[in-house]
This record gives structure tokens, sequence and C-alpha cells, in this order.
């Protein structure tokens, strides 16, 4: 009896073992990550809620003061503008380019030499933002050098101030911000349509359905997944613009390009106002994730998982 | 287990690679090879600005074999202080550095510069602070402590344009006017009205305090008074700023920074579409690229009676990090920046006026005409007020304001109530 109720045992040694050994394996790999995540995104990310309650020019002693900076944040009319602009943002460049992308990546699913297309349109995704920027400056100038407004003017039309203008601006960021990322949209979609079954399609041919209506009722609703995974992305990276709109327009001189992300920037490095910065970089973060939860929300009624 | 330490150690090679990497060969910070100390210093500039230090820095590491110099620049001036600043709170400063008078009072204040009094009246001073002229020090100087020396100027004087003038049917010459001390504010503007109605542009002005508060030196009005803005509120500086933004929008100025590449405030002068151009000796380089330059002259910004009056000057400042590596040859290569061979060498053929005394000649080389004007602004004129430069991005907030005004976005008293609030709020 004892034989026998030893017998398990040794397997069970075993087991605990290679779970054991598995555990240092997996912490040793996952231990740079975990750490990484602590030193660069945690660790940040506290200090920045710290900053935010105090008072701080970036050398001097720091004040407490409370929610005092994110109310101060919160009235005041540059931050409210820079919110508003970037909602203009998000609200021009998320549903042109998705849907931009989402017909581009269908004409492309069905024809010979895609890959060449593919390419085309992705080039604009690994080019340099500051490159991107200022071969844009050039197009979108409003002078006798501005490719846009000159062949407009060809055509007896009088283009705007793109740059210039603080009612146009975000249009003209809108347009660079879409040109500049449709090619991964393009191939995010490319996979998408990969995942329907042709036989789907093809019984939908069959039955006499058009193209317009496959794509309406079939490919549409059977690409929702991956139309809410970029919407998600694509909100959030329009709400975090910067980099492209610092070097196209210098936000300093025109009120109408000033994002968030840049009021962070200027509270911070340009006012020395370490803890409004904060501030406004917190009231991003948490209208960031509002809005993407409304997202996650909304995705119960819009995205279908079912194939 | 074997795979396990092959693993650690690979981790541990590439982090002792990386580190060697790091570090320029493990030599201790701001210092080289044979003794030699690494002397890091930074400003701003586009690459033609940096060429113009490359002769004093062949100069320098001749004469002190015992120092490299290494330049960190930036080229666009806006991106400069955030970054400096970054560098000093993260104790990455270089050891010797430029600051913008924008930005010189918060690093004062801040603590983050060496005081340099005791140094300049030394013995290894090839600077002294008498050397410099009293106005231009602004917000370099606190209770009686230097914290950065001027390294150049620029005077803001008024560039006009003769050909513009006569077309325009103005037959008196400013500058003329001005050594007889008839060079009013009413003169000036009368001018720019006659310019105006010969279809062209009075003056060309860039938004900054150089223009704006010279304006309002000429109606006799006041910028501070006793700590406090008052040019919203002072009946000169208020009447000054009515009339630029009345000038504004009758297109009898011309705002420099909202002018299309294109066709630019340089490119308006040189086609002769403006009478003035509001500017300093930086002006010349536009002119020598496109102009006749025998058209141009300058005169100071007009007063209200004719007398002369303290025109602004744009400096910036050379500081000492007071966290410097190597403080002495930081010093050493300060002094000799400023000095007057210093200056003499790295403004020969540039767009600045010397800050010291005794260079003079590299103004006086014969053009413009009146080019003296350049010195006497420099000798009594004022660099930005240190109440204003001691608040970060106060000057800016300001002009941001007053661009409102200048493009009609926002009507003038609502534009002047905005201005003190917006000032109020940065000051309090």
């Amino acid at each position: 009896m004892a034989a026998i109720a030893k017998a398990p045992a040794r397997p069970a040694r075993a087991g605990r073992w290679v779970r054991t050994r598995d555990g240092w394996w997996a912490g040793l790999f996952l231990g740079p990550q975990v750490a990484f995540l602590l030193v660069f995104l945690v660790l940040p990310l506290g200090y920045a809620v710290y900053l935010s309650l105090v008072q701080w020019d970036g050398f001097g002693p720091k004040t407490f003061v409370g929610l005092g900076n994110f109310t101060a944040q919160l009235t005041d009319a540059d931050f409210l503008r820079a919110v508003w602009n970037t909602t203009k943002l998000a609200l021009i460049t998320v549903p042109v380019g998705l849907a931009l992308a989402v017909l581009i990546a269908a004409g492309l699913a069905g024809i010979k030499g895609s890959n060449f297309y593919r390419v085309l349109y992705f080039m604009p995704v690994v080019t340099s933002s500051v490159a991107v920027a200022l071969i844009w400056q050039v197009i979108l100038a409003d002078d006798d050098n501005g490719v846009l407004n000159s062949t407009l003017r060809r055509f007896g039309l009088d283009g705007p101030d793109w740059l210039g203008d603080p009612g146009w601006v975000i249009v003209a960021i809108a347009i660079v911000t879409v040109w500049s990322s449709l090619g991964l949209n393009v191939v995010i979609f490319l996979a998408g349509l990969q995942t329907i079954p042709p036989q789907i399609v093809e019984a939908a041919r069959i039955d006499g359905a058009s193209s317009a209506r496959i794509f309406r009722s079939i490919t549409l609703p059977m690409l929702s997944p991956t139309i809410f995974f970029s919407t998600v992305v694509a909100v959030i990276s329009s709400f975090q613009a910067f980099d492209q709109i610092y070097v196209l327009v210098n936000p300093a001189h025109n009120e109408g390009a000033r994002t968030i992300v840049y009021q962070v920037y200027k509270l911070g490095f340009k006012d020395f106002q370490f803890g409004m910065s904060s501030a406004a970089a917190l009231i991003l973060l948490v209208l960031t994730l509002l809005v993407t939860l409304v997202q996650f929300a909304a995705q119960k009624r819009f995205v279908h998982y079912d194939s | 287990m074997k795979r396990a330490i092959a693993l650690l150690a690979l981790m541990a090679t590439t982090a002792a690679t990386a580190a060697c990497s790091g570090s320029g060969g493990g030599a201790a910070p701001g210092a080289a090879g044979d003794g030699q100390v690494v002397l890091r210093w930074s400003t701003w500039g586009t690459a033609d600005d940096i060429k113009l230090y490359e002769g004093f820095t062949r100069d320098f590491e001749k004469r002190h074999p015992n120092i490299k110099l290494k330049l960190e620049s930036v080229s666009d001036y806006a991106d400069y202080h955030p970054k400096l600043f970054t560098q000093l709170t993260s104790k990455t400063a270089p050891d010797v550095f430029f600051v913008g008078d924008d930005n010189i009072g918060k690093f004062v204040s801040s603590g983050v510069l060496t005081p340099l009094e005791g140094l300049l009246a030394g013995p290894d001073s090839k600077s002294r602070p008498e050397d410099f002229f009293e106005g231009i020090y602004g917000g370099a100087k606190k209770d009686g402590r230097i914290y950065g020396v001027p390294n150049d100027t620029n005077p803001e004087v008024l560039w006009f344009d003769k050909k513009a003038l006569k077309e325009a049917g103005i037959g008196e010459n400013p500058a003329d006017l001005y050594a007889a001390g008839q060079w009013t504010m009413d003169k000036y503007l009368d001018m720019n009205a006659e310019l105006k109605a010969a279809g062209k542009a009075g003056s060309i002005f860039w938004n900054w305090y150089g223009s704006t508060y010279s304006v309002i030196n000429g109606f006799g009005g006041k910028v501070w008074d006793g700590g406090r803005f008052v040019a919203t509120t002072d009946a000169g500086a208020r009447k000054a700023l009515q009339t630029l933004a009345k000038g504004y929008q009758d297109k009898t100025f011309l705002s420099a920074d909202v002018l299309p590449e294109s066709n630019s405030a340089s490119t308006r002068f040189l086609k002769h579409d403006a009478g003035f151009y509001a500017g300093g000796r930086w002006v010349i380089d536009s002119l020598r690229k496109g102009g006749e330059l025998d058209d141009y002259d300058i005169v100071p910004f007009p007063s209200p009676d004719g007398k002369p009056m303290p025109g602004a000057v744009a400096a910036s400042y050379m500081a000492i990090n007071k966290d410097a590596r190597n403080p002495k040859e930081a010093f050493t290569f300060l002094t000799e920046f400023v000095s007057k061979e210093g200056q003499l060498l790295r403004l020969k053929g540039g767009g600045a006026v010397p800050s010291i005394k005794g260079a003079e000649q590299v103004v006086l080389d014969g053009y413009p005409q009146h080019a003296q004007t350049f010195l006497d602004v420099r000798d009594t004129g004022f660099a930005n007020y240190p109440d204003e430069v001691a608040v970060p991005g106060l000057t800016a907030a300001i002009n941001d304001e007053l661009l409102k005004v200048w493009t009609g976005k926002v009507p003038f008293d609502q534009g002047m109530t905005e201005l003190q609030k917006a000032v109020d709020g940065m000051t309090s």
C-alpha cells in the first residue's frame, strides 16, 4: 500500500520542479520587461501625479497646491483651446483616415501586383516625421512655392493659408496625418481582409449579391474587429500628436495648432511650470482613457467577432 | 542550467559593452587623453552662425593645448533653452553656455550659474566687469552680482530705404533729422503715412520687445514701473500700442512674424515695398545678399522731442555652469571669448555688435553710412527689463497677446485687458 501510495510522489515532485524551473525562466525573461515598465512607466507616472499636486519651477522648492493645478488648467482658455484643437484633429483624421484605408485595402485585396502598392502606401510610415513635415511645409506653403495653392490657382481657386490661418491649420495637419498614417492602416486592413473566409464571399456572389452589398454586409462587419482596433489606436495617436505638428507649424505662432501635448511641453519646458504641465499631462491621460472606454463600450454594438 | 549561466554571462557582457561605449572609453568625464581637458559649451545658431566660431576655436586651442573645446549647438533658438534647462536639472549641462536675454533671469534666480564678478575682476580676467555697458547686463546682474557676460549685442535700430522714401515723395533723410535733433515720433509717423499713401508699407516690425518697447519709449510711455507691468495703463504706452494696432490693421505697419516666407520682411524691404525695417546689424546680411547697399541707412527709434533716448538692445549672455567639471578652464574660455580680442575675431564679418568697449572697429567698417548709431544705441540702450525676464515665458506670452491685437483677432481694449491679465497671472 505504501509503495502504491508513494508511486505518484515522484512525478509530482518532478512536476513541481518543472514548474519551479519554468517559473525561474519566466522570471528571467519577464524581469527586464517588468523592470523597464517600473523604471520608465510606473515610476514616472507616479512622479507626474506627485508633481501635478505641487507648484515647481524645476529648480526651487516644491509647494503643495492640492488640485489647484488641475482647476487652473481646466479653466485656462489656452488649455481648453488645445483640448478643442486636439478633438478637432481626432474628429477629422480618425474617420477620414480609416475610411480611406478600408477602401484602399479592399481595392488592393483583389488586384494583381498589390505588393507594389502596399510598399507605395507604406513608404510615408517609415519616413521620419520631421522629413514628412518639411516636405509638406513646401506643399502647403501659401506663397509662390506652395505646390497645393499654386495648383489650385491654375484652376482659378484661391487656396487658404493652410499653415498660417488658425482656422485652417488643423485641416492641414489632418491632411498630413492621414497621409503619413494611411499605409499602416492599409496594411492592417489588408491583414484583416485575409481573415474573411472566401467561401462566404463566394456564397454571397452565387446568391447574386453585388460587390457593394458584399462590402457592406460581409466585408465591413467581418472587418469590424480590425476597424475597432485601428480606431482605438488612431484616436490615441491623434490625442498624442506633437512632433510632426511642431515641425510643420510653429505652434508658438499659430494658436490653431496648439494641441494638448504642445501645451504640456510649453508649460513644462518653456514656462518652467512643471506642476501645471504634469496636471495637463494627467488630464490628457484621463481624457484618452475615457474616450477609449467609450469606444470599448460602443464596440459591443458595432463589432462582430463571429465568423 | 548551463544555458542560464551562458545567458547571464551574455547579458553581463552586453551591459559592460554598453557601459564602455557610452563613456568614451572609460575616461573621466571632462577629461581627454594626455591630461587634456574637454570643455563642453553650447549655443544656438544655424550652421552658418556656428562657422563664425571656428576661427576663435582654432586660435584658442592653439594657445591652450590643455583644453579641447567641444561645441554642442542647437539650430533653433526656441529649442535651445528647453534643452539647456533639461541638462541643468539632470546635471548634464555643458561647462559654459549661452543664455538668451529672455531666460537669463530664470537661470539667475534658480542658482545654477556661477557668480562671475570676482573672477572677472581677478588677475586672470581678460574682460573686466566695467568693460561692458551697464544697460546691457539686463537680467544677468542681480544684487550687484554678475551671472552672465554679454557675449555680443544687437541694438534695435530703424533701417530706412532711401529709394522707397524718395518714391513716396519724402525728401528728408531720417539720419539727418536725427543729427539735427528733429527725429521725433510725429515726424516718423508722418513719413509712415506718406509711405502708406504711396502704396507702400510704412514700417516692418518683428513682434518682440525690441520694437514694441522702442515705440512705447518714442511716445514717452512706460512699460514697467516699480516692478509692475504698466504698458496697458500708462497713457504714453497705451497711446503707442493703440497707434501700432491701428497701423497694423490699416497696413501702415507690417508684422514680419506673419508675412509669408516668399514675401518675407527682408524681401519686402529689398523690393523697396517698405520705408522702414526695424532690426539689428544682422539686416546687413540680407542686404548684402540681394540689395543695393547704398539705398539703405540706419537711424535710432524716434523720441517724443527729437532728443536721443535709450533704445532696446538684444543681448545674449555667456555663463558658467555652477556644476562645471572644469571651472578654471571654463572661465579661461569665457573671458577670452567675450574679451576684446575674442569679439574682434568672432564678429569680423558677422551680424552682431561687440558688447565690450574697445572693439568698435568691427562695426565701423564703412557700412552703413551711420554705423555709429549701432554703437550709440548700444552704449545708452537697455536689455529687456529684469522684472520681465525673471519670469520664464512672460515675454513670449506678452508677444502672443499683442500679436492677437496686431492681427485684429482681439479688439484693442479687450486685448489690453487680456494682456494685463496674462502678465498678472504669471507674475503674481
